[in-house]
């Protein structure tokens, strides 16, 4: 056993980091932070391009800046990291089993627990697509690692199968390496990722977008010699005679990303099967008393500012629960996705305190009117599944809703799709 | 280009070559297996589920067929092999369950003939006892057979553990060896290889998806080869409680398989829809697709696309398949003396050692003289596997090697002692290192280990990044190094 932990944090990415750091500012003496990579960071070291802080710091950052920013005052505040360190197993006692070189195998078992594993990218398999099976194909954060730290391209002409943030941001970093992308191809009828990014990363390199499409065929035996791409119907289904052929020796998959709960399951944690992440509470713990979660372990967030701001909540949450080996549920108020909304998280609140709801729309369209039960509206001129709204309310507002055991949040959509 | 003399060539380093391999190797008879890929068991050897049959599965296996013979030498033989060769073997039990009670008449047809040759007796169990044992089959199943034997295997781990003890009790392996050529001589072959010249004895002809073409080059192709496609998926481990045995449709029509697997590793595997094909072509098609989900889907409703983590092709080759599916033949050519060829079709993998002992049966009753091996060690240890070790285990193996401590592969937690271990066993791709260790066979596919994976391969063998392949030449994982391309570009 290593000796007294308060708080333990899994995962050293941007939640991790602001976890540990709101823990240790809200007093918790030990906190540790266990990582399962050679260095600390997640996926910031690889997010080389800008557009991190904007909120957070008010300013524009690279991925390692932000990061710099986090881990440096995590030193400072002297808050303890394992590397190369795996968390093998996590039970609903809150006990941690760990794997390292240098110790071996360790229990832990710390006065209160954050999850911080972030998510994962949906790799190729997971979607089926029918064709060979040649070297050559990577999720967009694969290949961003192989490019922006390990310093190897993977190839140099490039197709990119869906939208998602990475997937444009990659699409862009690859031509600015003398790659030539021949075509973001997406099945929906938008992006799925941020209209900053399809502006910055796609528009202002024409490279182009193709909408409704998807691949039908992976050709290559060794190496992927070209992809068959084809439109799809309102059903998503190929539409026959729409068939293209693109050329490449590279495909990258950028077609969402699943929050990593694995360990969340272990421990016997409830989780959300639209998020995908546990259901939390106001404070962000989990249904296991002690166990906390914030960032995209929760959900998968538009915006690392919004990740640490979240794991704040947790970390601070965790800090107390830790000193006083318990603290009040803030589960009063059960949050429903009502008409038009995909999720709501928190999923349940206290309807005593401030909240700041996250919230994602099913469907995009123009002038928007969001409802919280009756004690909110606000409009949108337009909504985006892609675009994340947060929706802060003021425990002033919540005061008739008290007495009520659900809140339904509904976005109807009156200038159409 | 290298000049080789040998008695026995083997032609096809699969699951039948390297049986063939290992088992030559308990005589002093110079023996080499070639093989045209940069690794073992990867050609019809890799796209095999794995189910050991126990020769009563289907009416099919008629007593009186060649390959329900070799099937049943073989059936004795393959537990202790597992054992001795360190690799899983594990007797999950099949259900053979009908959808219609009319076809109850074949299921009782077949738990007679299975008691009447004395394999054991099959039960028949009602739908209401089936779903007590497997929770989750589909409301539409009225009954079934159970069969507690069938068995399943990791055919590629095995085919590796054959061909890694065959090198260890001396036999000459040779990878990236493709056969182009064949000259016939009064009492040798000439075989014209990218590697050089090999003059041998005998041939034993194990080369699987090319088995006709290889014969061809002797004239010695009297049979014709029909390669049957079949798609696998591959589910979510997520999923593996939703089956424990082997669940099996009785085929609707010829040839219609819908059965559900769990592997060595403990994840379900389901399939197999077949099709006539072009050899060669082992992509995956949406149709095949949607129809395995929906055919699985009458075994358990519940299984969604959701949980497919992966999908494969393979063949199965099937001898002269227009008069029946048991044509197969592990015999000396009729035309070219010396010359073995091994057509089995169907069950490769459980009927390889039955085929190999064949072999060695049809060398002696030729003439080759077979004195023992006094060498012969008939163990090879596998590799830790860190996920299934006690906590005892693990400590004691990290404390030996620190590497153990180190995760690697997340999904299947795979450390980077067993890669290294690996990679020191022959393994030079990713693919040899995922079919040794599975580093990237779980869920996230590789997302997370494969730069590392790829780091330690790099490492290993000593070679430059750029050069490590996912499956040997032409694959290369990360060819270019970054700049290399606006560099080149002025």
């Amino acid at each position: 056993m290593v000796s007294k932990v308060d708080v333990a944090v899994i995962g050293a990415g941007p939640a991790g980091l602001a976890a540990a750091i709101s823990a240790r500012e809200r007093g918790a003496e030990r906190v540790i932070i266990i990582e399962r990579a050679e260095r600390l960071g997640g996926l910031l070291p690889q997010c080389v391009h800008n557009g991190f802080g904007l909120l957070y710091f008010e300013k524009d950052m690279t991925g390692p800046e932000y990061e710099k920013a986090f881990v440096d005052k995590a030193n400072s505040l002297k808050v303890e990291f394992m590397l190369e360190t795996m968390v093998i197993d996590l039970n609903e006692e809150g006990m941690l089993t760990v794997v390292n070189r240098q110790q071996g195998y360790k229990k832990i078992k710390p006065g209160a627990i954050v999850l911080a594993m972030g998510c994962r990218e949906r790799p190729r398999g997971a979607l089926g697509i029918p064709g060979e099976r040649p070297a050559g194909i990577f999720t967009a954060g694969t290949c961003q690692r192989f490019v922006n730290v390990e310093g190897f391209m993977p190839g140099s002409r490039y197709v990119v199968l869906g939208s998602g943030d990475i997937g444009m941001i990659m699409a862009r970093r690859l031509t600015l390496e003398g790659a030539k992308v021949e075509a973001v191809v997406e099945i929906m009828p938008w992006p799925g990722g941020l209209i900053r990014n399809e502006v910055q990363c796609l528009h202002d390199f024409g490279i182009r977008l193709l909408l409704e499409h998807t691949i039908t065929f992976i050709h290559g035996k060794r190496r992927i010699k070209g992809v068959t791409v084809a439109k799809v119907d309102r059903d998503l289904r190929p539409i026959k005679g729409t068939e293209r052929f693109f050329p490449c020796d590279c495909l990258l998959i950028s077609a969402g990303l699943i929050p990593e709960n694995e360990l969340s399951k272990k421990a016997g944690i409830e989780l959300d099967l639209v998020t995908g992440g546990p259901v939390v509470d106001q404070n962000r713990q989990t249904s296991v008393p002690g166990i906390f979660a914030g960032g995209n372990v929760v959900q998968v967030h538009d915006l690392v500012d919004w990740v640490s701001w979240e794991a704040e909540l947790a970390g601070a949450a965790a800090a107390s629960y830790a000193d006083k080996g318990k603290i009040k549920r803030a589960d009063q108020i059960r949050m429903v996705a009502g008409e038009n909304i995909k999720y709501v998280v928190p999923q349940y609140i206290s309807g005593k305190d401030d909240v700041t709801l996250h919230l994602r729309v099913s469907r995009p369209g123009l002038r928007a009117n969001l409802k919280v039960g009756n004690i909110l509206s606000k409009r949108f001129r337009s909504v985006r599944p892609s675009e994340m709204i947060i929706l802060d309310i003021k425990a002033e507002k919540l005061r008739d809703a008290r007495t009520l055991k659900e809140l339904v949040v509904d976005c109807k959509l009156e200038g159409g799709d | 280009m290298s000049k080789i003399e040998t008695e026995v060539l083997i032609i096809g380093a699969g699951v039948l070559g390297a049986a063939t391999a290992r088992e030559l190797s308990r005589y002093k008879v110079d023996v080499t297996l070639v093989e045209k890929e940069v690794d073992v068991g990867w050609g019809i050897t890799k796209a095999n589920v794995g189910v050991v049959c126990q020769g009563r599965d289907t009416l099919e296996f008629r007593p009186e067929y060649h390959r329900t013979k070799l099937l049943w030498k073989a059936l004795p033989l393959m537990e202790p092999l597992c054992k001795e060769l360190d690799v899983p073997f594990k007797r999950v039990g099949a259900y053979l369950m009908i959808r219609n009670l009319a076809r109850k008449d074949k299921l009782d047809k077949l738990a007679k003939r299975t008691e009447s040759l004395g394999l054991g007796t099959d039960t028949y169990l009602p739908y209401s006892e089936l779903k007590k044992r497997e929770p989750f089959i589909s409301r539409d199943i009225k009954g079934g057979l159970y069969d507690h034997a069938i068995a399943v295997v990791h055919p590629v781990c095995l085919t590796q553990a054959l061909a890694e003890n065959a090198v260890q009790n001396g036999v000459n392996l040779m990878l990236e060896t493709e056969v182009e050529e064949i000259q016939t001589g009064d009492s040798y072959f000439s075989v014209r290889t990218n590697q050089g010249e090999i003059k041998t004895r005998y041939i034993i002809n194990a080369a699987g998806e090319w088995v006709d073409k290889i014969a061809a080059m002797v004239n010695a192709d009297d049979f014709v080869l029909f390669p049957i496609k079949g798609y696998v998926g591959v589910l979510d481990r997520d999923c593996s409680e939703l089956a424990k045995s082997l669940l099996a449709i009785l085929p609707e029509e010829p040839g219609d398989m819908n059965i559900v697997v769990p592997t060595v590793e403990g994840n379900l595997l389901f399939g197999i829809q077949l099709q006539i094909n072009r050899r060669h072509d082992h992509s995956t098609t949406e149709h095949m697709a949607r129809k395995a989900l929906e055919n699985v889907r009458k075994i358990i409703p519940e299984i969604s696309e959701k949980d497919i983590i992966n999908s494969f092709c393979g063949y199965l080759m099937f001898r002269n398949f227009e008069i029946g599916w048991h044509e197969c033949e592990v015999a000396m050519s009729s035309r070219v003396s010396r010359f073995v060829n091994m057509t089995i079709g169907y069950p490769g993998v459980s009927a390889s050692p039955g085929a190999a002992l064949e072999v060695v049966e049809i060398l002696r009753n030729d003439g080759l003289r077979l004195d023992p091996n006094p060498k012969f060690n008939p163990y090879r240890k596998g590799i830790p596997d860190f996920s299934v070790l006690s906590e005892k285990e693990r400590k004691a193996l990290i404390k030996k090697d620190p590497k153990f401590g180190h995760l690697v592969c997340r999904c299947e937690m795979v450390t980077e002692g067993e890669i290294t271990e690996a990679i020191k066993r022959g393994a030079t791709t990713l693919d040899g290192v995922k079919f040794r260790v599975r580093p990237g066979t779980g869920r996230c596919q590789g997302g997370f280990c494969g730069p590392r994976v790829t780091r330690i391969l790099a490492r290993e063998l000593g070679i430059p990044e750029t050069e490590v392949t996912k499956a040997g030449k032409g694959s290369a994982v990360v060819p270019l190094r970054t700049k290399q391309l606006l560099e080149e570009g002025n």
